[in-house]
């Protein structure tokens, strides 16, 4: 007894360091969550270059906001745009608006100009290739006489034949953005939008940058919609997907830890008609919470809000030691004292905070950085409450002072009638129908790992974006090609191979088109590939220059002066001139440059279709150092394997366990596993039957399923030849709180956290109802 | 990104920069001329070339349409047709199609059209938008220089300048590269009987 009062001692000393750093953190403001759904993804060991293009692409997304501000006239467009834009400008420190600037570009097409002679649009490639000399003295005559012939850029002598237009028009519809009235504009068939670049500047994921954006953007978007009141904002931005789920998040650790709390306290209160108990169990848990958060921010520095959504279901299980304790003081003879108890209940206890932390362990291996932290907050905070209760439970719980209520009495009393397991008939017909039941579940079962059903934002997100992409034609940042070579010059004729593959499919509206630096800078080869065409083609003495000459009664002299003209353009650029200059810079993603001996660049893809998604990834094929790209689906195949990977480390968790139970129970340590293991195959086989697909939170779920479903059977394992009605109280009482806290998991919107709450929900209840099923009653250890 | 794009197509198209207000003579200007809802007549091109000893003569005819567009016809050397509609810039080279812009996938076509015609009809009021309007009225008859405002805009189509009377007479435009055009509209006939049937199939 001393040496207990010792221990408990020594624990309040430690509670107490607990209590003064969380006081520190809290304090200090140091506990702010992380809500970067991002966090939640595998850290894959893999391509450094595939990870820079993901990085690369990631960056050039993930701090853009774009809003268009839209009316079916212009003026009241722009007039909501100004006011909407006002509004941002009281906070610059927030949002900025990406702004024209009027006289730094203005030379900006002039390098292009210094050598113009390669650049020609494709089609004008292709018919440069076919086309007779006539064609092309045609197409100079009409540029010589028209007066409004479309853009001009430079003397008719720049560009007899319009080869260095058709470039730029071509290069200006890789975007329908256009400069109007100061404003950046966009039209649809019956709106005039303009258009608001935004760029972010504190970090997108940050709480405190979503708690001072999402306001700032609802008033610009009311003043907006004061200035003019048909207006219509779109807008998009993942910080607006990261704080929608960050509000959602925030939302459900509300309801779990009420409505968690709430069960517990009610059910704590019909069982023991005592505040006590209650307090006391409370006590267990918040002294693992506060151990579990110390612990875990001194470890990792930071915490995800999925962590602490997962400390708030922690209350569920952590509460199991108490209640063990608890019960078994209510059920015990008062003539034992309350440490001599704990030393009977010790090998039981210990076996199910061993049991649980290899359950939540499982969710260590997983390669989520979230998931894993979660594992070692789990099991810590689960370490914490049982210290607790050990520590403290015996002395402040004497013999005699707890006192069972009619309601928990009258639930005990249900054990004794329990159908109960054995050889006989109505035990084999009801095995055989519910193997049936799960082998009919089974084979109905399918998978479904994609990414995008680890989140559901909100419709209008979802509507506003598809707009959006709509307008813009924006690429993807999550689709696209990745080219590699052993040299800039060869990755530039590997994309002008790839573009070329392409191009049948923007014919084929599989793909509105493609941005590359090579849209922008030719490779060599093909720059003089080009420059040969049009000095073979163009500017002959006898080719289509002489034809002109003739009509306009030049001669010859004026034939080579136009040539030499043409053909004093300089070399062409190569990518890297390209992209320190100031033409080069919004495509400067686009190029990976070295990487140790190789160079790499992105294609990326506009207005992808996604009937021709099939198509598009096998465009590449056979060229060499070509790499289709699809991070969704990549993330989704990583889930995939983690599925597959996690069930084995299931199965492996119940051989662990059973080795752990072995030793006590011998050749009864079945009884102890086979209701979780029992419930965990029913439930799968339910959502077979219910059509519902496997995913990794599923599996996790049955993970976690067996930390808490070993528990019960350990309790009845304990109580062996008695009348268990002792740990059929104790497991009635957690299994109900497990199905509170968790099952409210259950009600999440997030599909992941909803698979694994309708998991516990309907596991928890299946190993409840059938754990007494598996215990021996006297008689059957008699007999 | 973005914006670095459309500073491109700001020069490949036509742009809009902010506008400013209307100066007192070009009240007097926009007084004088007639503004009919159709507008045909012939016009005579000169274009003088860098490089080119010899000027290039051309001529043909002209429809301003109220609400429909402009057709411009190029008869002479050769037969070259530009017609520009709400929604799209057709370029035929005699029968060929040789461009075809339409404002789906150039949205600057809307504001070129309304430029142009803007231009031919002598509407400084949406001209001064786009450019520094410069004009002055003399005996029943005006004259006025247009200066891109966006710089380059400007630096692509040069300096305009016109002159006129109820209709626009002359328009020249001086291009920063040095080559020049001068344009002479004359034969100028108003109302539904001006455009002949051809031209109103054509528009």
């Amino acid at each position: 007894l001393k040496l207990h009062r010792r221990f408990a001692l020594l624990w309040a000393l430690v509670v107490c360091l607990l209590i003064g750093h969380n006081a520190y953190l809290w304090g200090s403001g140091r506990v702010v969550p992380d809500t970067d759904i991002l966090a939640l993804l595998p850290v894959q060991e893999r391509d450094p270059v595939l990870q820079q293009s993901f990085s690369r692409m990631v960056d050039a997304a993930q701090q853009r906001v774009v809003v268009l501000v839209g009316a079916p006239d212009w003026d009241s467009a722009g007039r909501a745009a100004d006011a909407y834009q006002a509004v941002l400008a009281k906070q610059p420190g927030l949002l900025a608006l990406t702004v024209l600037g009027k006289d730094t570009e203005r030379d900006w097409l002039a390098p292009f100009q210094h050598n113009a002679l390669g650049l020609m649009s494709s089609a004008q490639e292709a018919q440069l290739a076919t086309e007779p000399p006539q064609f092309w003295a045609d197409t100079a005559l009409s540029r010589l006489y028209s007066a409004f012939s479309g853009p001009k850029l430079g003397a008719f002598r720049d560009d007899p034949f319009g080869l260095f237009s058709g470039w730029v028009q071509e290069r200006a519809q890789e975007t329908p953005v256009r400069p109007r009235d100061g404003h950046l504009f966009v039209a649809s068939k019956d709106m005039q939008y303009v258009l608001l670049p935004l760029v972010l500047k504190p970090p997108a994921f940050a709480l405190s940058t979503q708690q001072a954006v999402m306001p700032l953007l609802d008033s610009a978007n009311a003043a907006a919609r004061a200035a003019a009141p048909k207006v219509e904002i779109i807008s998009a931005g993942v910080v607006l997907h990261a704080a929608a789920a960050g509000t959602q998040a925030e939302g459900e650790v509300s309801t779990i830890g009420i409505g968690s709390l709430i069960g517990i306290v009610l059910l704590m209160w019909l069982t023991f008609h005592s505040f006590k108990p209650i307090g006391l169990i409370l006590l267990s848990i918040g002294v693992g919470f506060l151990g579990a958060l110390s612990v875990c921010l001194l470890l990792f520095g930071r915490i995800h809000l999925l962590t602490l959504v997962f400390g708030a279901s922690l209350i569920g299980v952590a509460q199991d030691y108490g209640i063990y304790f608890l019960c078994n003081r209510l059920g015990a003879d008062r003539a034992i004292d309350s440490v001599r108890l704990l030393r009977r209940l010790m090998p039981g206890l210990l076996l199910t905070l061993v049991a649980a932390v290899i359950g939540y362990m499982g969710l260590a291996l997983t390669p989520f950085p979230g998931l894993r932290h979660m594992a070692v907050f789990s099991a810590l905070g689960l370490i914490f409450a049982w210290l607790t209760v050990l520590a403290w439970f015996p002395l402040m719980v004497g013999a005699g002072s707890l006192h069972s209520g009619a309601f928990g009495a009258r639930y005990a009393a249900s054990i004794v009638g329990w159908p109960r397991l054995g050889w006989n008939k109505a035990s084999l017909i009801s095995l055989t129908i519910v193997a049936l039941l799960v082998a009919a579940g089974w084979s109905r079962l399918g998978v479904n790992d994609d990414i995008r059903s680890l989140q559901t934002p909100p419709p209008h997100l979802v509507a506003d974006q598809i707009k959006l992409s709509r307008l813009l034609d924006a690429p993807t940042p999550v689709q696209y090609f990745l080219v590699r070579g052993s040299d800039g010059e060869q990755v530039l004729q590997r994309e002008e191979a790839l573009k070329h593959r392409l191009d049948p499919l923007v014919t084929a509206h599989k793909l509105t088109g493609y941005q590359a630096i090579s849209n922008w800078v030719p490779s060599a080869k093909a720059d003089a590939a080009r420059r040969a065409l049009v000095n073979d083609k163009l500017l002959t003495d006898t080719g289509p220059l002489q034809l002109v000459a003739k009509q306009i009664g030049e001669d010859a002299a004026w034939i080579a002066a136009t040539r030499d003209h043409l053909q004093r353009n300089g070399a062409s650029m190569t990518p890297e001139q390209f992209l320190a200059a100031p033409a080069g810079e919004p495509w400067r993603h686009l190029w990976l440059g070295r990487h140790g001996d190789t160079h790499a660049s992105i294609v990326a893809l506009r207005g992808l279709d996604r009937a021709g998604l099939e198509q598009l990834r096998h465009a590449g094929d056979g060229i060499e150092g070509v790499q289709w790209v699809d991070k969704i689906s990549e993330i989704s195949s990583v889930l995939g394997r983690y599925r597959m990977v996690m069930g084995w480390v299931v199965a492996g968790a119940y051989l662990l366990v059973f080795g752990l139970l072995l030793p006590r129970y011998g050749r009864n340590a079945w009884r102890a596993l086979a209701p979780t293991a029992l419930a965990s195959l029913i439930t799968v086989a339910a959502f077979g039957l219910a059509g519902q697909p496997l995913q990794l939170f599923h599996v996790l779920a049955l993970m976690l399923l067996l930390g808490v479903g070993v528990d019960y059977g350990i309790f009845m394992q304990e109580s062996r030849g008695k009348d268990g009605a002792t740990p059929w109280l104790a497991i009635g009482l957690s299994a109900a709180n497990t199905i509170l806290s968790f099952g409210l998991l259950g009600l999440s919107r997030t599909p992941a956290l909803q698979a694994f709450g309708l998991t516990m929900l309907a596991g928890t209840a299946l190993v409840w109802l059938i754990v007494p099923c598996f215990a021996q009653t006297k008689e059957q250890i008699d007999g | 990104m973005f914006v670095k794009l459309c500073r491109l197509a700001a020069i490949a198209a036509l742009a809009l920069p902010l506008g400013a207000q209307a100066a007192a003579p070009l009240a007097a200007i926009q007084a004088m001329l007639a503004k009919p809802a159709v507008l045909c007549g012939r016009f005579d091109q000169t274009k003088t070339l860098a490089g080119m000893k010899k000027p290039l003569l051309s001529q043909g005819r002209f429809c301003v349409v109220n609400g429909k567009g402009v057709l411009w016809r190029t008869l002479k050397p050769f037969p070259n047709t530009l017609r520009l509609t709400r929604d799209e810039i057709v370029h035929f080279q005699g029968e060929r199609v040789a461009m075809r812009l339409d404002a789906k996938q150039e949205p600057t076509v809307r504001m070129i059209n309304s430029v142009l015609f803007s231009l031919l009809s002598g509407d400084l009021g949406k001209l001064d938008t786009l450019f520094e309007v410069d004009g002055s009225v003399d005996n029943g008859s005006w004259k006025v220089a247009l200066k891109a405002r966006e710089p380059a805009l400007a630096k692509a189509i040069g300096a305009i300048s016109l002159d006129g009377a109820a209709y626009v007479r002359n328009i020249h435009l001086n291009e920063a590269s040095g080559d020049r055009t001068d344009i002479v509209f004359s034969d100028i006939k108003t109302g539904e009987g001006a455009i002949s049937a051809e031209e109103a199939a054509l528009l």
